[in-house]
């Protein structure tokens, strides 16, 4: 009887979480006009703000230019770029600086803290900056020239205070877990994202975020010491009531790679759901009006270990259904939430294939077994990550210091995790 | 405050990129039912109408059928938590329907027990009969027919006669019928809701877990679904629904795997017996054929109402032959394709074709001649119709329109004022409550005796006192259920009453202790006249060793 309660019970909280993940992470697609709002709309011609584009370039000499050179042929009129590079990094430097000879709205910005990460080095740059909007984009992300036009527009006609755009992995086909991490980008930018805007809670992006520099610079720029700044600055600014909005179009997405190998993923997951559980150990969301509110964050900061619970008892919840002697109402219970994985299952197909149509990209079928098969897998990775995550901040709550030299391992981890 | 950019139908906002979706209009205003007050008002007039006229005399007319004893006891075992059923579930049909019978009657049946008999909890149909005419309202709107058209379907469906005396009827398919019309208006939501679509395809499943036969409808519900989701997000729509309606509907295989009785063997039911016994059930002949079962079950649908029957299969043909022109026809598509399915399903030369077949008929022929006549309406009113059009040629128009009207309504309405004056007047089931107060009063010992009756009176009997199941015996049982067998060692000489209704004179001939039990028994006392009489016969045996 015990038994049956403790299952049921344990079943029924599985489902709902379960459900309400499917629920959000479908956002997008609730209505036709419900997608159409998730796009930018189109610019008017006019422009009135000045954008200041910071890019933290480490070791990347090989891709710099490239990125500047594409970023320079932007259609918007009045923009800088700054450059952000390390004192002890002398290649990029130099490729920094040949841009900033050929054009003067390059400008080169030296960070010389001993130990060095991303938000740090974009603090540095703050002070320097001289537009009405910060926007950040990293060494390797491939911008669409029209982008900031785009922004421009969003920005004035809805009164923003940060814009977010889409950041989409492109390369589904280079392995098993490349075709998982794209789709979750997808169904993050693509859907999940504006629901977050819509309920007023929202963890931005690492790049492709648009930020109006008299709010940055009131928020105090990037925490230094948190793994997920941007996340971390998404909720510091939406738990004090500034207005985000999200676009995402297929035309004008940020382009990126995944992970070259399945242990950078795995750092690079490691670090996010680290960065996740200090922003919210650092309870900003807690200034957040409304109860509902509270819970979304609560819920959202909470995911990858509520992720890597769900992974283990799912398949342990049904295989207690198969083999031990329980009623059979109970039973039927113990697979609500294999139901709603089975449901996410197919809408992750769906997704894969409307992939696909957006970028014109050809997905065969071979990659919609693969998308199954590795489903478990990739759950597996994620779980794998949450667990090396918890261990890690548990050892790095005892002594700070050593979080300090996490950050130091840091510069490495950002060079392996192009997104965020 | 934060939020997504607004809908490209903020002013602020236009949407003018050529490659951002096209939100295409609805070629209607959305219609919002809640807030339309015409609407309100004139669904609510006519289900007060239909409910007085499907609610009155509802226990006496028409007679108990076997089938509505079999769901309501089987209900009642549900609620008395002895399992599915009160003999061995044999996967007959899924049981979601008595399931759903057992929880709409729980809360009368908990204070007053003895009200869980067929007469009295043929009520419980009349919330059914409600919500389905409702929602048969809701969907012709949803379907754009105007006001006066969703009233008529309303009315057809609600007060033809034949709707009467079946939806009065404690029949599965009312029930499922029911969850087919809700996955229909979700189908057809005006929002174009992913998870009202999600929603259609449980709804469909409940229908079908409810009465099996539904699944010939489902592909008449994706045409819906189709025709009203929108180009963008259609894949993720559709795909949903039938997600959700094939996860649910596994639901029933799971149970019984979950039970070990999926697959026959030894010693126990299965779901796969289940399935081959419907399936291999002996075939009524061609419904055109004079003389054979499906043409006897056809003549009897068309004894209580023509119109609805046929004017509907009209309506359906109507607007499949003018599919090309006319804006009802393909907005009633879902709709017409049903009634071909199923007229289609009908027509199979060897099917077997049950009395209650065309009860999931009823709506979709409703909606049908309703647009049907939405259609005709239009082409006399307005085809061809030009701005400066003479004046005699308009009230041409009304003319005709208006001897169409009154020539209808004369056909019309006399036949079914009859049909339902027999549904609100008439007393089929005197004879049944006579045999049951009999068997109340004049048997002195009903713990200790035991009687065959037709399912219909089983539930009467249990609460006067007889032991459900082996004292009180549906009457096959005592030849097709071991359990019961088991207990008749002497066959009918184990036995002390035989309720001998039409219906257990008509199926001894195949069940020899019941023909037995007839043969060695004399009336006692006999209700009613004729073929329709109720006889209660007592077992005469030798020597009296009972």
């Amino acid at each position: 009887m015990l038994t049956s309660v403790f299952i049921a019970a344990v079943s029924l909280a599985l489902f709902w979480m379960a459900a309400f993940t499917l629920w959000w992470q479908m956002h997008a697609w609730r209505t036709p006009e419900v997608l159409a709002s998730t796009r930018f709309s189109s610019p008017d011609g006019g422009e009135s703000l000045s954008f200041s584009l910071l890019l933290p370039a480490r070791h990347e000499q090989a891709v710099l230019d490239h990125t500047i050179q594409r970023l320079l042929e932007s259609s918007h009129t009045d923009f800088e770029i700054i450059v952000i590079v390390g004192h002890d990094d002398p290649e990029t430097t130099a490729v920094a600086r040949a841009a900033e000879e050929r054009d003067p709205r390059v400008r080169v910005v030296v960070d010389h803290h001993e130990k060095k990460n991303k938000p740090k080095a974009m603090n540095t740059a703050l002070p320097h900056c001289r537009g009405d909007v910060v926007g950040v984009f990293d060494a390797e992300d491939q911008v669409h020239p029209e982008l900031l036009a785009h922004v421009d527009h969003a920005f004035r006609t809805t009164d923003a205070d940060v814009v977010q755009g889409g950041v989409q992995l492109i390369n589904f086909h280079s392995s098993w877990y490349s075709l998982r991490n794209c789709l979750e980008y997808f169904f993050w930018f693509r859907s999940r994202l504006h629901l977050h805007a819509q309920k007023g809670f929202i963890p931005l992006g690492g790049n492709t975020v648009f930020v109006r520099t008299k709010v940055l610079r009131e928020a105090d720029g990037w925490d230094p010491n948190c793994l997920a700044e941007d996340c971390d600055l998404g909720v510091r600014l939406s738990s004090v009531g500034k207005k985000v909005v999200v676009a995402y179009d297929s035309d004008m997405v940020t382009r990126e790679e995944t992970p070259g190998s399945l242990m950078s993923l795995m750092k690079q997951r490691t670090r996010w759901n680290q960065g996740f559980l200090q922003v919210y150990r650092k309870k900003d969301w807690k200034q957040l009006p409304s109860f509902g509110q509270r819970l979304l964050a609560r819920y959202t900061l909470m995911t990858p270990y509520l992720q890597a619970v769900s992974g283990v008892v799912i398949p342990l919840n049904v295989a207690i259904a198969l083999f031990l002697d329980v009623p059979v109402g109970v039973a039927f219970i113990t697979f609500l939430p294999a139901v709603t994985a089975l449901v996410t299952f197919v809408f992750e197909l769906v997704g894969l294939h409307d992939f696909g149509k957006q970028y014109g990209l050809r997905v065969r079928f071979i990659h919609y077994l693969k998308l199954i098969v590795g489903g478990p897998f990739y759950q597996v990775l994620l779980a794998g990550a949450a667990v090396r995550a918890v261990w890690r901040e548990q050892r790095g709550r005892n002594d700070w210091e050593l979080t300090s030299h996490v950050g130091a391992h840091l510069t490495e981890v950002i060079r392996e995790d192009v997104p965020a | 405050m934060t939020s997504t950019l607004p809908a490209a139908t903020t002013p602020t906002v236009p949407a003018q990129r050529p490659r951002a979706p096209k939100i295409v209009p609805n070629a209607h205003p959305v219609l919002r039912f809640r807030s339309s007050r015409s609407d309100l008002i004139l669904c609510a007039v006519l289900l007060a109408a239909i409910l007085v006229v499907q609610g009155w005399n509802i226990a006496a007319y028409p007679t108990l059928s076997d089938d509505e004893g079999t769901y309501l006891a089987q209900a009642w075992a549900v609620q008395q938590g002895k399992g599915l059923a009160h003999y061995t579930y044999w996967y007959d049909h899924p049981p979601l329907g008595w399931i759903q019978i057992a929880v709409l009657t729980w809360i009368p049946a908990h204070f007053s027990p003895s009200l869980m008999t067929v007469g009295s909890m043929r009520v419980a149909m009349l919330l059914i009969s409600a919500i389905s005419a409702v929602l048969v309202y809701i969907l012709a709107r949803r379907l754009s027919l105007p006001q006066w058209a969703a009233g008529l379907a309303m009315l057809l469906f609600g007060l033809s006669p034949l709707s009467v005396v079946l939806q009065r009827e404690i029949f599965l398919d009312n029930i499922a019928v029911m969850w087919t019309l809700l996955a229909f208006c979700l189908a057809a939501s005006p929002s174009r809701h992913l998870w009202h679509h999600f929603g259609a395809g449980i709804a469909a499943a409940a229908a079908v877990l409810t009465k099996e036969t539904m699944l010939v409808i489902l592909p008449a519900l994706m045409v819906t679904m189709w025709r009203h989701s929108h180009r963008d997000t259609r894949k993720f729509a559709l795909t949903g629904a039938v997600t959700a309606c094939v996860l649910i509907g596994l639901a029933y295989p799971l149970f019984a795997l979950l039970k070990g009785e999926l697959l026959p063997g030894s010693g126990h039911v299965s779901l796969w017996d289940g399935i081959t016994y419907q399936m291999s059930r002996p075939g009524s002949g061609f419904i055109l054929d004079r003389g054979t079962g499906s043409y006897g079950v056809l003549q009897s649908w068309l004894y209580y109402d023509r119109v609805l029957p046929l004017g509907g299969l009209a309506g359906a043909l109507l607007l499949l032959v003018t599919w090309r022109w006319s804006v009802t026809a393909r907005a009633l598509a879902g709709p017409a394709l049903t009634v071909a399915i199923l007229a289609l399903v009908a027509l199979r030369p060897s099917g077997y074709l049950p009395a209650m077949y065309v009860i999931q008929a009823l709506p979709f022929l409703a909606l049908v001649l309703a647009g049907g006549t939405a259609s005709v309406a239009h082409a006399v009113l307005r085809r061809w119709r030009r701005d400066e059009e003479r004046t005699y040629v308009t009230w041409g128009r009304r003319g005709l329109a208006a001897v169409l009207v009154v020539a209808a309504g004369a056909y019309v309405v006399p036949r079914w004022y009859d049909g339902d004056r027999t549904a609100v007047t008439a007393d089929a089931n005197a004879s049944y409550r006579a045999a049951s107060s009999w068997l109340k009063t004049e048997v002195k010992d009903p713990k200790d005796t035991r009687v065959l009756v037709d399912d219909a009176l089983w539930l009467d009997l249990v609460h006067d006192g007889y032991r459900p199941g082996l004292g009180v015996i549906w009457f096959y049982k005592a030849d097709l259920d071991p359990a019961v067998t088991k207990t008749m060692p002497r066959g009918w000489k184990d036995l002390d009453y035989v309720v001998a209704s039409p219906t257990v004179r008509r199926d001894a001939v195949d069940l020899p202790n019941v023909k037995a039990a007839i043969e060695h028994s004399t009336p006692v006392a006999t209700f009613g006249k004729g073929e329709d009489r109720i006889e209660i016969r007592r077992i005469e045996t030798v020597g009296g060793s009972r």
